[in-house]
Order: structure tokens, then sequence, then C-alpha cells
């Protein structure tokens, strides 16, 4: 009953308001002149960040008099927004025409033939991080225009770690000898709430141990040496008090709170931290750094991407207009603009510009992080196979399953989930 | 004979009031047709085929493949047996209590229905606000719970409730409970109030106690009340969803995970409508099953006339 009649509910509440709009754009001049094309913009972004949007807009309506944009914002929750835009888009809803996608969608909407391949205008990507052109394809095609790029990366103390570590064993031993010197500060804060945000940080560690999710074949290995090493010492983390019991509860705010009041020696979070570090409110200016996370043995520095991209409905009306739309906003000259007003970190290198590294320095230091981007797994079963590493990882760290057994767990679920979704 | 003329326009104006009355109906038809039975045959069509949104190319019917499929599934089976747990001690629990507050409630005492309204207040906060508001109260750092086990030398500060496996249903049925023991409450004061004043009275004179009064007049007449506030009760009980979404997203690993969280994970994050609707019926199978056993007992009680 609950989601199927809402999805139900939403197409028919949809329907409506679609004939209403219908009704009212009737009379709109057909045959004389270039018509007037209403587009919908579905994005995300309060305060700063919807300031930069409408800023963004503006500019495109001035060059495009003939396209007008309205912009609907969705829910901050990221998981409310995928909601709102499923039974929009289960719906064959016309509308919205744009939207901005988490980076981890695409390939889900994709393959659920909701969003227009982008191949056929052309797109010239030379300019745009690697990354972030990689999760916007799936089997060989794009369907996503990267709008910015999101890492997930080590905050340290530059005041108490002179140096930052480059190994996970440095990265403990720094965390125990200056908690030891400074009583009630943490060594470690991570997110490790039963979410999304839990796996993030699990692919920085298991990526520095030389670990991956699924292997170049798209076939699960989460149960391999590597992951269980990266899980064991998120683990052993917890139970040797260099990160507190409480991240078992935590998420991005949480680590936020605590690295912004001084109280801890690392934090894993993305860029948006870093202006925060720096501007009054916060305990801790002049005293941050931004690294990728370490690595142990063979591994490689591994900052899971984040961001956002823009995808085109594929019922719109108006496709050449969107597309007009997601070239305008996806251009270097929008994206330093974004990045000035909201600090939003730009998709493509030709963006950061002389101005914007003076007005906001950090981003020198976050593009050195940039570089290890890894996307996380480019499937439509994503999700679910999300759900299971989250399971896997909440298991171990309640102590109801050792690393082995709960990554043994999540490899069998998720091998089944490919194996029927494949 | 001659027919009556006033007899017969008495009757065409009867039927043309039925007419009206059919039409004025129509609205209401409509929208229950609309938001309630056109909703429940969809999802009852939508459980037998096989409808993952991500695989358009294969969709299909499938007859009742959904439903081996799920009664093949020993995860629906552990959210099945979790989820009659947290109902069971969750309606247990704020049956007690409710009926301890209504009793007191009924009670002449001065400032009664500010009392009585305020008692109301937790109700009338959505689930997932109060939800929110005890993930606070528990949490380590900035609840009142770990500070107040603290003040007072009482065992379980320092604790991570949500990363207990066990102690993590405790918040989650702290919240419901203060949610939902005043509708309880509500409910069983307005049956303690049909309780005539002289069965007491009469009582007294034979010479029982308040105990005994309570045992023999009060309960008895309070139990249609009883079973209304239960059904109730028990039926949102199992389909609770909210409070383990934003509590513990069904953790630590799957510890609190319910019915309605792995349906609503098949439907959002699996993107599978058609096993997702078929949790949704077959919840709804349980539900049915449930209130109908309650109506039996009522029935055999004699506590509904049928």
């Amino acid at each position: 009953m609950s989601v199927s009649s809402y999805r139900t509910l939403g197409a028919i509440g949809a329907g409506l308001m679609l004939s209403v709009g219908l009704a009212g754009c009737g009379s709109a001049p057909s045959a004389s002149g270039p018509q007037t094309v209403n587009l919908v913009f579905a994005t995300q972004g309060l305060g700063t960040e919807a300031q930069a949007t409408a800023t963004a807009v503006k500019g495109f309506e001035k060059l495009h008099p003939h396209i007008h944009v309205t912009i609907q914002t969705m829910s901050a929750s990221s998981n409310q927004a995928y909601q709102s835009l499923v039974t929009d888009l289960t719906s064959g809803s016309v509308t919205p025409d744009v939207i901005t996608s988490d980076v981890i969608w695409p390939a889900t909407f994709a393959s659920a033939k909701w969003i227009l391949p982008l191949n056929q205008f052309h797109p010239n990507l030379s300019a745009f991080f690697p990354g972030m052109v990689q999760a916007s394809t799936y089997h060989g095609k794009l369907y996503a225009m990267p709008w910015f790029i999101n890492v997930e990366g080590l905050y340290y103390r530059k005041d108490l770690v002179p140096t930052p570590p480059t190994t996970f064993s440095q990265l403990a031993a720094d965390a125990k000898s200056v908690t030891a010197s400074h009583s009630g500060m943490i060594g470690l804060a991570f997110e490790g709430a039963k979410y999304e945000g839990a796996v993030t940080v699990f692919q920085d560690v298991s990526g520095g141990f030389g670990g991956s999710f699924l292997n170049s074949s798209g076939q699960p290995v989460l149960n391999s040496p590597q992951n269980i090493a990266a899980l064991t010492w998120l683990d052993n983390a917890i139970k040797s008090g260099i990160a507190p019991a409480s991240v078992t509860g935590w998420q991005e705010g949480n680590v936020q709170k605590v690295f912004l009041s001084g109280q801890a020696v690392f934090g894993t979070n993305w860029p948006y931290l870093y202006p925060l570090a720096e501007q009054s409110g916060s305990n801790v200016i002049g005293k941050v750094g931004f690294v990728p996370t370490p690595i142990s043995g063979s591994g490689t520095p591994t900052a899971s991407l984040g961001g956002d991209v823009l995808v085109i409905n594929k019922n719109t009306k108006y496709p050449k207009q969107s597309w007009e739309l997601l070239q305008y906003l996806t251009s270097a000259s929008t994206m330093t603009q974004r990045a000035l007003i909201s600090g939003d970190p730009p998709a493509r290198t030709d963006a950061y510009t002389s101005t914007l590294l003076s007005k906001a320095p950090w981003f020198k230091q976050e593009e050195t992080v940039y570089k290890y981007a890894t996307p996380r797994p480019v499937t439509p079963l994503y999700p679910e196979i999300s759900a299971k590493i989250q399971e896997a990882l909440s298991a171990t760290y309640s102590g109801q399953e050792t690393p082995t057994k709960a990554l043994n767990a999540a490899q069998t679920a998720v091998k089944a989930i490919i194996a029927k979704g494949g | 004979m001659t027919i009556n003329p006033s007899k017969s326009r008495g009757h065409s104006a009867r039927v043309a009031r039925a007419r009206v009355g059919y039409l004025l109906e129509v609205p209401a038809l409509l929208a229950l047709g609309a938001i309630a039975i056109y909703p429940l045959l969809f999802n009852l069509w939508l459980s037998t085929r096989n409808d993952v949104l991500i695989n358009p190319a294969a969709t299909r019917g499938v007859g009742l493949g959904n439903y081996v499929t799920l009664i093949q599934s020993a995860t629906f089976w552990h959210d099945l047996g979790r989820t009659l747990f947290f109902m069971v001690v969750s309606v247990t629990l704020e049956f007690l209590v409710g009926l301890g507050l209504a009793l007191v409630v009924h009670r002449e005492f001065k400032a009664r229905g500010l009392v009585r309204a305020s008692i109301l207040i937790p109700w009338a906060i959505p689930t997932a606000v109060s939800a929110l508001l005890w993930k606070m109260f528990f949490d380590l750092r900035s609840g009142f719970v770990d500070f107040a086990l603290h003040s007072l030398h009482l065992p379980g500060s320092q604790l991570v409730w949500f990363n207990s496996p066990t102690l993590a249903w405790v918040p989650i049925i702290m919240s419901d409970m203060w949610k939902n023991t005043p509708f309880i409450a509500l409910l069983l004061l307005a049956g303690l109030q049909t309780i005539p004043q002289e069965l007491y009275e009469s009582a007294r004179i034979d010479g029982a106690g308040g105990f005994q009064a309570f045992w023999a007049i009060t309960l008895p007449s309070l139990r249609p009340s009883i079973m209304v506030a239960l059904i109730f009760r028990t039926l949102s009980a199992l389909l609770v969803f909210d409070a383990v979404y934003v509590m513990t997203g069904g953790g630590p690993g799957r510890a609190t995970e319910v019915v309605a969280y792995y349906n609503w994970s098949k439907f959002m994050v699996s993107l599978n409508f058609g096993y997702g609707a078929t949790i949704a019926v077959s919840i709804t199978l349980i539900a049915l099953v449930l209130a109908g056993l309650y109506v039996r007992v009522l029935r055999a009680q004699g506590g509904l006339s049928a």
C-alpha cells in the first residue's frame, strides 16, 4: 500500500497539475516569432547556494530572452529529493526539464530510461575532472554534465600535527600522542552512522588499503583482505578510543561540530567544511589542513567522489533549450561565479581562476585532494549495494559481527543483487 | 379506484430527493475511490508483476511469484518477528500507562482541563518530529538522558544507545510511548465517563473496596473502549516506520529493522515496485487478520453487538 499508493497519488496529482498548467499555456503564440519556452529546473540548495542558482539563471535568461526558467527547490535532504524525483519521473511527467542529480543517481535514472543521453549534443568534456565524467557515464554514454565536485578527505589540525600523516598507522599514532597531551580531545571524528556517509568514509579507507567495492568486471570484492584490513582499522579506531563510540551515530554535521569547536585532531569530511573553518564562529581559524586520507602498504590515496551533476528529463518538451541551460550552468565562468557566491567547488579545472583562488585560498589545497577523486560504483544497483555495505559497517561497529563476517555477508548479498539485476 | 395525485407527487418528490442525495454522495465516493479503493486494487495488481524501475524491459506479470519470494525471504520473517516484538511491548506499555493516566485525569482536581489538554500535546506532534526529539534526548553528548542518569548516579550513563542491538529499542519504544499513550488515555477517558456513577455507589453500599470496584465495574465497562484503543494501536504499531527510519535506519546492523522499513527499502532503495507491493499487500493481510482476531474476542465477550 504505502509507497505505491503515494506513487499513484503522485501520478494523479501531477496529472491534475499538468492539465491545469497546460490549460494555462494553451494560448501561447505558435506561428509568429520565436516562442517563449518555460523550463523547470529542479535543484537543491538553500541560502547562498540558492542565491548562486538564481544569479546563474538570471544570466542565462538575459542571454536567451525566449527561455524562461522556473527554479523548483527540492528538499535539502538527499534521500527526500531522490524520492520526490522518483515519483515525478515514474509518472512520466514532462517537468522538471532539467534536474540537479547527486553524482550516484545518473546510472539509476539512465537504466530506468528517465533521462536523455547527452552525446547527441557533442559536449566538450576536456576541462572536467575525470572522476566526475566517469560518474556521469553509464554503458559508454554520457547522461549528465558535471556541475560541482565534492570529495571526502581528511581534515587535520596544522597547529597540533605539523606534517599530515601519510599512513594509517601514523594517523593512529598522531591521534594518540596529541590526545595524550590534550585531555578531552577526540583523535579522529568520522561518519559512522548507518547511512551513505559511512560508506564514503569506508571507501576512502578501503582504497587506502588497496581495496575496492567492485572489480574491473563489475563483480563485488567486498570481502577482499584489503577491505577486511580497512574495516578492521576503522573498528579498532573505535575500540581503542581514537574515535569515540558516539561516531557510530555521527553524520557530517556531527563531525563538523566537534572539528570546528576545536575538539578533534582529525576529521573526515567534505570541502564545504573548509570555508566554515576559516570564518567567524570557528575555533580553528588558520589551524586547518585538508589532505587525502592516508594509505597502508600498496594502497593508493582515495577520495570518495560526491558532488552534483545536471541531467535532462527524457520527457521534456524542450531538449534543445534544456541543453542550452546545462551548457550555461556548466561553463567555466558560471562555475567560478557559483564558487564565489556559495563555495561549491567547480567540477572543471579551468574554473579555478586566480580571482577565485585569491578570494578563496582553500581551493588550492582542496585541489590536491580532487586528484584522488574516486567515484562510487557507477551502476543502477549502487543504492542496494550501498545498503548492504551500510549494514556491514554498522554490524561491525556495534560489535554484532567481526569485520570478516560482516563483509562476507555483504559480499554474498551483493553478489545475489548483481546476479539478479545484471 | 383513482390514484391519489398527492401520493404520486410525494413519491416523485422522494425519488428526486434521493437522487439529490446520491448526487451529493458522488464527490465523497469519488474521493474514497481515488484515495483508497483504486490504490488498493492497483497495488494488488502491481504485486503480481515483476516491475523493477531500473529494468523496465523485464516488466511482466509473474502471478504469485513475488509472494513465493516473500515467503522464502529470511529477511522478511526476521523483520516481521521484530515488528511483532515491538508491537507487543509498545502496545502493552502504552495501554498500562494510558489506563493509569485516564484514571488520574478522570478524577476531580484543580486545573483538570489544563492537564487533560496538555497530555494530548505529544500526540499532536508528528511522529518523525517526536522521533528526532527522542534521538536527541538519547544523544551521549547533548541529550538529557545521559545527563540525568549521570547526575542521579544511575547505571546507563556513557552508553551509546543506538550502537547496541538491544538498547537501541529503548529510545524507539520510548518515543512511540510518548506519542501514543495520550491517544489511549483519551479513548479510555471517554469510556470512563460513560460508566454510571450509581454502579459505584451501590457497590460501595454492598461493601466493595476501591480495588474491587475497579475490577468488577470499571474494567468490564471499559472493555469496548479498551478494545478500540488496542485495535488502533496494534495496527499502527504493525506499520511502525517513521521512528525506526529517523532514529536508527534499522540499525545497528539490522537489529531494529521492521517490516515497514523492509517494504520502504524495496520500493525506494531497490526501486522494486512489484515486490514492494507484495510486501505491502502482505502487511495489509496481517493487519486484517489481527483486526479480525480482536473483533472475534470482542464479540465473544459481548462487547460488540453485531
